[in-house]
């Protein structure tokens, strides 16, 4: 009897493989992406990527973000935070010197303990807090799609009125279902298209594109003062900027010999800007919606 | 500390308890210098009492504990006849090295490996080195953690009580 | 979980009464692991929230005849630095019951288990090192006959205090040719063949992943007389880690062989070995991460326990290396001239990692990507390294001698002498520091001053320009038997670019011994290290505090 139940079990695992034969791209390449281009509100994701300029697998990440953007479309919201001794600039060496670091992506990073356990690492609309919510680029897919089956109780529209240097961000949270709870409103402003030195696996890449670098954060309050909602209620935010003020923020927090900055965190290009709003729950950390809309739209 | 104070209650409690009957070897195979299995429990001295002891090639004290009993294990098996059974916990980095080493020190004990920590786990051995002495029944009358230099002589008062 | 624990102490009190006469009996150990977190500027250490980190853990064992059953409790309130912070909170993870009967093993629940060498698979823990990937599920062992060892198992694996998404499989068979074909031989066979695999559902909307991937492990011993062979090959098939990007999925198949050979007689004893790894680390999900790895692939150099050897160790990269290694043990007999009056003891060692050939990946247009130097396969790439290329990237090379010699009844010496160079771009997965080449002196000295007490003076010396630069350190220890133990360390970092880091780390530890319990308490700076198993290496910030270490077994 022994005999059997061993041998049955033999068998029965050696004949469990599977070999796939090229070619692996599947033929039409994936899903179709929800349509947002009408009016309706959809759930959208967005994903944390931490990273710096040092960190060789990093790029492997940035391009993972892009690749799922590919394949799912505007419900992917991307957002490069630069932190950790990765991200800290080189002086006198000609490469690496400029300062991605935000004052609010290395809180982020220190509350969220991401690159303790090493770089890169990202979220995933912040879910599995406390414990699972650091997850490698290969685990980003997964809670991509089980994010975008969530039923959304928020929608987000954001209007720019910015003319160069000044100008209004309103972002517009309107209600879909009654809801009770904590729920707070970050607006941030982010910059993609920046070419500068990036540490490709053992390359050392001068000219890499940096996207979705998180320059500012706006306003991180709460929604409302009330902690119940109905539906179509709609609530303003109006926020106005000054981009030359932000911008010496940073190189002022890159001053800051505390952290070793280089002050060479300037020359922003508002025609590559974009704000992202999101809206998350304060006692879970989850985000339960995101929206992403060009500076210069 | 709450869950630490209780913890350590409740071991000494265990502890206590568990002197009132002694341990016998668990059944767990290892493997000879050779590559064959053997089952622990099937070792034998004719009664006589039997030093077991977990070392490994990359530890210092364990190997000075071995070397330093080797000079005078003749003299102990005479008065004696304990068997030392010297089983090493080198995972598959260092496996290759056992006997090899074990030869070139010159040791007459009876050497096992035990690759993956089954027998080391299943006995309650954290750190190396570890010792157990083994009575006339093969219970577990004694155990010592750790090694420095003179430790024999204690280990020696052992057995040759178990052999009076 | 708690009322787990104190059902199971109440029921296993009551059958303490019960077992006196039957022999059933209790058996556990017992760890535990404090350290306090002060601030130290001048070493960059930071000061933990909590002050005091913690780490215990408690096993507790019940055999009764054949059957036996037995849990662990593991505590972290919070974790040491060392260790990963995924381990938070308190918990029974680990919960296991065997039973045997006429031969068949059956272990339901939690258990660990390795197949060959470990090369496709190996679940083991190592608490010293914050590893522990063990089973759950069911486990069978059976010996049908003299000499012919089966094992199969199911269940999924551990990461942290949770399962990894994958169900694994495998199953074992090893034959002692001699016994079970019953031929009396000078020569000794012995082989085994093994199997692994993992299912995980393809969830990937762009690519068409394996669901089942396998892996398999033949291997080989041999001995006859003073010689002795042992071999293993290993294959794992297409592995993608499911990646979006075309780049990023490898269809390749992996492999690693492991190779070695030594000849020993008495006071004589020498092997080489050599392993080949390419692609061949398996893991229980997709995700490259590495607290999924299930397989081991053991690092091809020496352990060594003198912390300036150990200042930059060595790590498998399971992606792709070639690797040899040779030891020499050899006593010089007493009584002659190099032995002098107790003999002389040498052991030689010499290891050398080099990466595989380097080739091109290339994406859809024919572009070059990126170097690769291990095997590659998707739509339009097929690349497989060639056995052996003399050009290989050195990653780590290590030539070292050791002497040791009882110079009269009092006194006990060991030199050593080793030269090692360390790849820290790629070992440790950074930028720019290129290769540390080292030399190092050891003195080991041990004087006897009267029965029992021991002193031991150790002085060793590191001289290097990449790097932190040269160290030095000195340890004074002094043990009484059986008892007690007083040790004072310091390392100095003298040879640092950087004046500010040319720092002095001091530590003092004293302990007491007595049968199966332990008690350490220690005090001091330690530098930020590396600890590197199976290939995968955690950076350990530097610290400064206190320590205090328990452990019993009963």
């Amino acid at each position: 009897m022994k005999n059997v139940i061993t041998l049955f079990s033999f068998i029965l695992f050696i004949t469990s493989c599977d070999v796939v034969e090229g070619p692996y791209l599947i033929d039409n390449g994936g899903i179709t992406p929800v349509d947002t281009s009408s009016n309706t509100y959809v759930k959208k994701v967005l994903i944390e990527d931490f990273t710096g300029h040092t960190c060789p697998n990093c790029p492997a990440a940035a391009r993972e973000l892009e690749a799922i953007h590919d394949v799912y479309g505007n419900q992917i919201i991307g957002m490069a935070l630069h932190v950790s001794g990765f991200a800290e600039p080189w002086t006198g060496a000609g490469k690496y010197e400029y300062d991605f670091r935000t004052e609010w992506g290395t809180e982020w990073d220190e509350f969220f303990d991401i690159s303790n356990a090493g770089l890169p690492r990202g979220m995933v609309n912040r879910t599995g807090y406390p414990n699972e919510h650091r997850l490698g680029k290969n685990e980003w897919l997964s809670a991509v799609i089980t994010e975008l089956e969530k039923e959304i109780d928020f929608g987000i529209s954001i209007t720019c009125d910015v003319n160069g240097n000044e100008g209004t961000i309103t972002v517009n949270t309107e209600l879909i279902n009654d809801i009770v709870g904590d729920y707070n409103l970050v607006v941030c402003l982010t910059e993609s298209h920046i070419i500068d030195w990036q540490k490709d696996g053992q390359t050392d890449n001068e000219f890499y594109e940096h996207n979705h670098v998180l320059r500012t954060v706006l306003s991180d309050e709460s929604l409302s003062s009330s902690s119940s909602y109905t539906s179509g209620d709609i609530i303003a935010e109006p926020i106005a900027i000054n981009l030359t003020t932000l911008e010496q923020y940073n190189i002022d927090y890159s001053a800051n010999t505390a952290i070793n900055g280089s002050v060479n965190a300037g020359g922003w290009n508002d025609e590559n800007m974009s704000v992202i709003a999101y809206i998350y729950d304060n006692t879970t950390q989850e985000i339960v919606q995101v929206e992403e809309v060009y500076l210069n739209e | 500390m709450k869950k630490i104070f209780s913890t350590i209650a409740a071991i000494a409690i265990f502890a206590t308890l568990s002197t009132a009957q002694n341990r016998t070897l668990p059944s767990v195979d290892v493997k000879t210098l050779e590559g064959s299995n053997i089952n622990i429990n099937t070792i034998e001295n004719d009664g006589n009492p039997i030093v077991i002891s977990f070392w490994a090639t990359w530890c210092k004290p364990c190997k000075k504990e071995l070397n330093n009993i080797a000079e005078v294990y003749e003299d102990w098996q005479d008065e004696t006849n304990v068997k030392l059974i010297a089983i090493s916990i080198d995972n598959a980095r260092s496996m290759a090295k056992v006997a090899p080493y074990v030869n070139a020190s010159d040791w007459d004990y009876e050497v096992y490996i035990d690759p993956n920590g089954d027998l080391k786990r299943a006995m309650g051995v954290s750190t190396v080195p570890h010792t157990f002495l083994l009575n006339s029944k093969k219970e577990i009358v004694w155990q010592h953690k750790g090694y420095v230099d003179g430790d024999e002589d204690e280990l020696l008062e052992q057995i040759e009580k178990l052999a009076k | 979980m708690k009322k787990i624990a104190i059902l199971f102490t109440a029921l296993s009190f009551s059958i303490l009464g019960f077992s006196q006469e039957n022999n059933g009996e209790f058996h556990g150990d017992f760890d535990l692991s404090m350290q306090s977190y002060q601030e130290d500027k001048l070493i960059g250490a930071e000061p933990a929230d909590e002050i005091i980190l913690n780490n215990a853990y408690l096993n507790i064992n019940y055999t009764k005849g054949n059957f036996s059953a037995g849990m662990r409790y593991e505590s972290y309130l919070n974790a040491l630095l060392d260790f990963d912070d995924d381990y938070k909170g308190n918990g029974i993870p680990f919960r296991y019951a065997t039973y045997t009967i006429d031969g068949l093993e059956v272990t339901v629940g939690n258990y660990y288990e390795q197949i060959g060498s470990g090369l496709i698979f190996r679940s083991y823990e190592n608490k010293g090192l914050g590893v522990d990937n063990a089973m759950d599920g069911i486990r069978l062992k059976y010996s049908p006959a003299k000499g012919v060892y089966l094992k199969s198992f199911i269940g999924k694996n551990r990461t942290y205090f949770t399962y990894a998404d994958g169900i694994i499989r495998g199953a074992d068979a090893e034959i002692d040719l001699n016994t079970a074909l019953n031929f009396e031989s000078k020569t000794k066979i012995i082989i085994g063949q093994g199997f692994v695999s993992r299912f995980q559902a393809d969830n990937n909307p762009k690519f068409n992943l394996p669901q089942n991937v396998a892996a398999y492990a033949s291997r080989l011993n041999v001995i006859n007389g003073r010689w002795s062979y042992s071999g293993e090959y290993a294959i794992k098939l297409n592995d993608p880690i499911g990646s979006l990007t075309a780049e990023g999925n490898n269809y390749a198949n992996g492999n690693a062989l492991m190779s070695s050979l030594s000849y020993s007689k008495r006071g004589f004893g020498i092997i080489a070995e050599m392993h080949r790894v390419d692609h061949m680390q398996f893991r229980s999900e997709r995700a490259q991460e590495k607290q999924y790895i299930i397989n081991y692939i053991p690092t091809l150099t020496k352990q060594h326990t003198y912390s300036l050897l150990a200042l930059y160790p060595c790590a498998t990269q399971s992606e792709g290396e070639f690797g040899t290694q040779i030891d020499v043990f050899y006593k010089i007999k007493k009584g002659s001239l190099l032995g002098g009056k107790y003999g002389t003891k040498i052991s030689f060692n010499f290891s050398s990692i080099r990466s595989l050939q380097k080739g091109i990946k290339y994406d859809v247009n024919g572009n070059e990507v990126t170097e690769i130097s291990s095997s590659f396969k998707n739509d339009y790439n097929d690349f497989t390294p060639k056995f052996f290329s003399k050009n290989g990237e050195l990653f780590f090379n290590d030539i070292n001698l050791e002497v040791y010699k009882k110079i009269n009844k009092k006194v006990k010496a060991t030199g050593v002498l080793a030269k090692q160079s360390y790849n820290k771009d790629v070992l440790e997965g950074k930028t720019n520091y290129g290769i540390v080449n080292s030399t190092i002196a050891i003195a080991d000295i041990s004087y006897k001053v009267k029965k029992g007490h021991t002193v031991r003076v150790e002085l060793q010396e590191l001289l290097a320009d990449g790097g932190d630069g040269s160290w030095s350190m000195g340890l004074i220890e002094y043990t009484v038997s059986p008892h007690w133990f007083f040790a004072v360390q310091d390392m100095y970092n003298w040879g640092n670019h950087d004046i500010e880091k040319q720092l002095h780390y001091v530590n003092i530890n004293c302990g007491f011994l007595s049968g199966s319990n332990r008690f350490a308490i220690g005090y001091g700076k330690k530098r930020a290290g590396i600890f590197c198993v199976g290939g995968v290496c955690k950076e350990v910030p530097s610290s400064n505090g206190f320590s205090l270490t328990i452990s019993s077994s009963f």
